[in-house]
């Protein structure tokens, strides 16, 4: 699959390359530069032709909108993989504290009702051993 | 007692399903609980409200599940070899322009897209036109494309400005490959600056012989800085001014 990215990219920096030259070409446009700047044309709609046949190639990749939205803003898309990085972290911490406090309690309740039904208790410890792990 | 309805299991929902337990499924006799499930018996009595009977010790002794490979509780940065990807994102600085990241991109990428109507979004709510053949363009075609010589406004002329830009970042950037097309366009830039022909490729601008030394002077001067604020030299301060 890298490889198929990296071919689109070069094919994409071509393309990028061609339009740029477009550019400076007619930013100062001379005479004797007609005849290039028909050739750039012709370059561009060779390699966007080019790019497109790499459509088929290029399927199935999935992008989150949200990166969009970053690009368009002007930000870098490494800040999304940063902010869903932090916010994986910190979901993972608050979850691991929701299970870590769960598991106290129970040690906690367990303690406390051995002592108020001791008989009771026994029973239930006796009937959680002969099934599995309590 | 009667009237007493058994609730059935799960696995015996259909009375065609367990035929054979039915005789051993009186309600008279206590049975020993090993399904996990609570077991209950209702009594429909006619003329005294439903009541329900509970016939195991416990309630809500279920089995536990099979402890997950994965939980909230694991470390999923590691687990899924990601700390590395962390460290990089958030111990170092992200630069927050599109330019730092694609710094080889020509043009002004860093304002927003709806400025110029070049957004992504746009891309994707309004679909170009596809699957139809792109031709090369025919020489009567081409001469839609003749231009006037002469420069355009400057306000007009945003590849110059981003040359100079990319210049900045081409210093400080190690990871460019040298072999990009997109560096070779920067050297044909600074040609195409200089003549009238941008085709022309310049071979790169040897490094001034003053560039490496500046590195080894700044070194020297660290050194000298560091001198200053060891221990040492501030006892040995500390000792002239006491004298």
């Amino acid at each position: 699959m890298a490889e198929k990215f990296e071919a689109l990219e070069q094919q994409l920096e071509l393309f990028i390359e061609n339009t740029r030259q477009m550019g400076i070409i007619v930013s100062d446009f001379q005479p004797q530069g007609q005849n290039v700047l028909n050739q750039k044309i012709q370059t561009m709609v060779t390699e966007m032709n080019e790019i497109d046949k790499m459509r088929s190639q290029i399927e199935n990749v999935h992008v989150p909108m949200e990166v969009f939205d970053y690009i368009d803003q002007g930000r870098n898309p490494n800040l999304y993989t940063k902010d869903c990085l932090e916010k994986a972290l910190a979901k993972n911490e608050h979850v691991k504290g929701k299970t870590d406090n769960l598991k106290r309690f129970k040690a906690m309740l367990l303690v406390e009702l051995s002592k108020v039904f001791p008989s009771e208790m026994e029973m239930y410890r006796a009937l959680k051993q002969g099934r599995g792990p309590t | 007692m009667a009237d007493l309805i058994r609730r059935p299991e799960p696995m015996q929902s259909s009375p065609r399903s367990s035929p054979r337990d039915r005789g051993s499924r009186s309600p008279a006799y206590p049975r020993q609980d090993s399904s996990g499930t609570l077991k209950t018996t209702i009594s429909l009595v006619p003329g005294k409200t439903p009541s329900v009977i509970h016939t195991g010790s416990f309630y809500l002794v279920k089995d536990i599940p099979d402890e997950a490979d994965i939980t909230g509780s694991t470390n999923l940065l590691s687990y899924y070899n990601l700390e590395h990807s962390y460290n990089r994102f958030l111990n170092k600085k992200v630069k927050e322009e599109l330019s730092a990241f694609l710094p080889h991109l020509p043009g002004n990428i860093d304002s927003p897209g709806i400025q110029d109507n070049s957004s992504l979004r746009s891309l994707i709510e309004k679909i170009p036109i596809m699957n139809k053949d792109m031709n090369q363009l025919s020489g009567s075609a081409l001469s839609g494309f003749r231009l006037h010589p002469g420069a355009l406004p400057e306000q007009y002329q945003t590849m110059n400005q981003m040359t100079q830009k990319k210049k900045k970042h081409k210093r400080k950037s190690k990871e460019a490959d040298k072999g990009s097309a997109l560096q070779l366009a920067q050297d044909i830039s600074t040609a195409d600056n200089l003549s009238a022909e941008p085709e022309a490729r310049k071979p790169k601008r040897p490094k001034r012989e003053d560039e490496p030394k500046d590195p080894k002077k700044k070194k020297k001067k660290d050194k000298k800085k560091k001198k200053k604020h060891s221990p040492d030299t501030t006892a040995a301060n500390g000792a002239e001014a006491a004298t």
